[in-house]
């Protein structure tokens, strides 16, 4: 059976191996639409970074609920703009950051930049080394973890709990409550709206922080956020400031706990580069740039296109809904030599698509990096190996690892390991 | 609207006009010009925005932060004028505000 015959939405083989799917797209056409869905598939870095910059002839409003869902209207003519804002109301997540165009979405991406400068990292890392030195100290002295959920989803999590100023007492509720959901893009649940019951648990803590802070202000993070004002001088709704904090949350969360799964599969299955980073930790965020570009843990994002246009010579018409294979545009090879080799230290490795490009690109990527960087660092500081759970995972050559059941993210759902201490202490 | 003038790296002067809610970087990137990176997103923590200010105009605009200053002061292409066109907004800028699109590193 040709890959291009099953469902990118629903298909599992296509979930285990989502790059040979696309690559098979890719050899037929960067531009490509398979047979079985009315969904375009841009599986080419260029092709792919014009779409991403281009927010004159695409919206984001899909890029929650996905291409596979019909847009709540019958596009009309060569320019929808008119149509997809009278009905943005009625696509699903259609009141997530992500999810928004234009001056909106550019005034309230901008709440959110000054918390992701280098001084407020710089302020956030000491927690974070708190926070990975007693993590990873306590899972060595286990011998072994499940880390995606025993190690990664609540180190994430209390990060930008942090980063956000949550108080300490409720961040543990706040740690419940995201382990329990399931990601965002599920293949199960292509036709139902997009669960945000975890949102709105997160969003009532938000309104009672901001009403708090707005009417005692005090010196901290959440102060600082209550108060933000909008680029013109405007103070913003509450709600505004809410769905922008809770939104760090949900998009954070999953993205970067797969992407520490997916280093560790790197790492436990490539010995000598295990070995590599731990004799020299300074190479360690070039690894991580070159596994967010073979297996960053955003596969795909979706546009619609508002305007007939073209793409690198192709006609898109007014509504086209389009796939952005980001983890296809990753491994194309006009782009990249031989793109599906790893390799430490390519030239512009951090041009990767894995953060997105243009008006959207991941906020949240600084962060990103720098927790990950700090618990990996840790992980091969204490440690001499560590190895994939033979009983959990199977022999190297007959590996059994699950992947999210989710057309969005790219990540295992667990990942069990074996950890040898070491020497610790050096620095 | 503001407008904004801008050269590109090919010596191109290019005038627009630009929404006072964003960032020039923003401003820039949608008004079509696709030679900044920009790979941040807008968040002073990569410097593929930089631009050089033209210099009647740098002593108007807000100075820049310590963060901004740390990323810029390292580049080989850094002048007085620098500045990461993320952290100025059109709505602080001067009318006609010049800036030049500084080459790759």
């Amino acid at each position: 059976m040709l890959l291009e015959e099953r469902d990118y939405f629903t298909d599992r083989v296509v979930l285990k191996d989502p790059y040979d799917y696309f690559a098979e797209l890719f050899s037929k056409d960067p531009v490509y639409q398979p047979k079985l869905r009315d969904v375009m598939f841009v599986t080419g870095f260029e092709e792919a970074n014009a779409i991403l910059r281009n927010t004159q002839d695409f919206s984001s409003v899909i890029a929650v609920t996905g291409a596979a869902v019909p847009l709540p209207f019958k596009p009309v003519g060569d320019d929808i703009s008119a149509q997809l804002e009278q009905h943005r109301h009625e696509v699903s997540g259609s009141d997530i950051l992500v999810t928004y165009d234009g001056p909106r979405h550019t005034a309230d991406r901008a709440l959110l930049t000054s918390l992701f400068v280098p001084s407020r990292l710089k302020a956030n890392q000491a927690y974070m080394d708190e926070l990975a030195e007693k993590t990873i100290r306590d899972v060595v002295a286990r011998g072994k973890c499940e880390l995606i959920q025993d190690v990664a989803v609540p180190y994430v999590t209390l990060v930008i709990a942090d980063l956000l100023g949550v108080p300490a007492d409720d961040r543990d509720s706040f740690k419940e409550v995201i382990a329990a959901g399931p990601p965002p893009g599920n293949i199960d649940a292509e036709e139902k709206p997009h669960s945000n019951s975890i949102l709105e648990h997160l969003a009532r803590h938000f309104v009672g922080y901001v009403q708090d802070r707005r009417a005692h202000p005090r010196a901290d993070v959440l102060t600082q956020l209550a108060n933000a004002q909008y680029p013109d001088g405007t103070i913003p709704e509450l709600s505004a400031i809410v769905g922008v904090a809770v939104f760090l949350f949900a998009a954070g969360q999953d993205t970067s706990a797969k992407l520490i799964g997916n280093c560790l599969r790197f790492l436990t299955e490539d010995k000598a580069l295990q070995q590599q980073l731990r004799d020299d930790r300074s190479q360690v965020a070039g690894f991580i740039e070159e596994v967010l570009r073979l297996q960053g843990s955003t596969k795909v994002t979706f546009r619609v296109a508002r305007r007939k246009t073209k793409v690198a010579g192709r006609e898109i018409t007014a509504g086209q809904k389009i796939v952005i294979a980001l983890s296809a545009a990753n491994r194309d090879p006009r782009r990249w030599e031989e793109p599906n080799e790893f390799k430490l230290g390519r030239k512009k490795v951090q041009e990767h698509l894995a953060f997105g490009r243009g008006a959207h690109t991941c906020i949240g990527a600084p962060l990103a990096r720098a927790e990950v960087k700090t618990l990996l660092d840790r992980l091969l500081q204490y440690t001499s190996d560590i190895s994939l759970s033979v009983e959990k995972h199977g022999p190297p050559e007959n590996r059994k690892l699950d992947y999210e059941a989710s057309f969005i993210i790219r990540g295992l759902e667990n990942l069990h390991l074996e950890l040898k201490p070491g020497v610790g202490g050096n620095s | 609207m503001p407008r904004l003038m801008v050269v590109t790296r090919a010596g191109e002067e290019l005038s627009f006009e630009a929404n006072p809610s964003s960032s020039v970087m923003e401003a820039i990137r949608d008004s079509g010009i696709d030679e900044i990176a920009a790979l941040c997103g807008g968040c002073c923590s990569c410097a593929t925005c930089h631009v050089h200010v033209d210099p009647g105009y740098v002593a108007k605009l807000p100075p820049r932060s310590e963060d901004e200053y740390s990323l810029l002061h390292g580049l080989g292409t850094f002048k007085d004028n620098s500045r990461l066109s993320c952290q100025i907004r059109v709505a602080d800028a001067v009318e006609g505000l010049k800036v030049t699109i500084v080459p790759e590193e």
